[in-house]
């Protein structure tokens, strides 16, 4: 028995054990036919209003419930189930995004086999989420029209991951002087190609695109 | 800030790389983590000592090795990409929508006792 040091090569990802967990999710979703959709932002983007709105809008049409991942606080999950949709909320600590064993572990609280889609709101972040799979059949990223043009740049890996972009509040677009080109351009940039809709979720504008979206349909 | 969960992560990883050799302590190890990985090098370095107290890395040196971006220019060909153009090829601008190299999270060596 040596005890002279020995060099290894590994090559293996940090998070294998997060993605492993999140091919497990992603099979649970698959075999129950539901759609999982992880939405994330920066705290204030407006998931919650999205899905509020949702909620209200496709109640009836298809099932839907939601996971939502908070530092602290039951609010947000209260705040959805006014809508009569099951939230549940995922209390992470000093947790700063939901991973793969998180959702996995809220999912028998659910009777999968009754929803169409299932929201996966993550914490207001656009840093740290990005890493971390949750076994997703789609992520949506959003941008408020308040929060700078620039921001797809700023936080390239969350952009870089998105299969939509949502730009909210854009009800307030003029006022904050919001330039759509300019942030589209931005978005193109971390992602190219990606689909882009602009919505608000408080006045109803461009949520024919996000239902589509929702419910796995190509975008009007 | 999550580089305290994936400093977590990693000496989960080397641990049971560790075990599969029948080591007893990890010594040093190298990391390779890509521009676009969201995660920031000093913020995982400084997150490491305190996440490896009490574990068979305590004490470990971490070196991390930084891995730029490069995409796929249709002109170009591989082109080393930068973080304030997004994935667009610096020298035409046209996008590169894959990214070849840089979204690296890797253990990529041990050294063990």
């Amino acid at each position: 028995m040596t005890t002279a040091p020995r060099i290894v090569t590994v090559r293996q990802n940090i998070l294998k054990d997060n993605d492993r967990v999140a091919a497990d999710n992603r099979r649970t979703f698959q075999d129950a036919g539901v759609r999982a959709i992880n939405l994330v932002s920066s705290p204030g983007a407006g998931k919650t209003a999205l899905l509020e709105r949702t909620l209200q809008d496709l109640q009836g049409q298809i099932g839907m419930a939601v996971a939502v991942g908070d530092l602290a606080t039951e609010n947000d999950a209260a705040r959805l189930r006014q809508w009569g949709a099951q939230a549940e909320q995922i209390v992470t600590g000093t947790i700063c995004h939901l991973d793969a064993s998180m959702v996995q572990a809220v999912l028998p609280r659910f009777e999968l086999a009754a929803l169409d889609v299932l929201f996966l709101e993550n914490v207001g972040n656009l840093v740290c989420p990005a890493s971390y799979d949750l076994g997703e059949a789609a992520r949506a990223v959003l941008i408020s029209t308040t929060e700078g043009e620039d921001k797809p740049l700023k936080y390239p890996t969350m952009f870089n991951t998105a299969d939509v972009v949502v730009i909210t509040k854009m009800d307030i677009a003029e006022a904050v002087e919001f330039d759509s080109a300019l942030c589209r351009e931005n978005i193109d940039r971390a992602r190219p190609g990606v689909q882009v809709i602009e919505l608000s979720s408080k006045k109803g504008s461009g949520l024919d695109a996000w239902y589509s979206f929702v419910r796995g349909l190509p975008l009007p | 800030m999550h580089e305290a969960s994936i400093a977590l992560s990693l000496i989960g990883v080397a641990t049971e790389t560790l075990h599969e050799h029948g080591g007893e302590r990890v010594t040093a190890l190298t990391v390779r983590i890509g521009q676009w990985s969201a995660v920031v090098p000093e913020a995982l370095q400084a997150a490491f000592p305190a996440a490896a107290q009490g574990t068979p890395l305590q004490g470990a040196r971490l070196s991390i090795v930084p891995v730029p971006g490069v995409g796929a220019c249709p002109t170009h060909g591989p082109v080393e990409l930068q973080l304030a153009l997004g994935l667009r090829c610096p020298v035409c601008d046209l996008p590169t929508p894959t990214l070849l190299q840089g979204d690296e999270l890797e253990l990529d060596e041990l050294e063990l006792e």
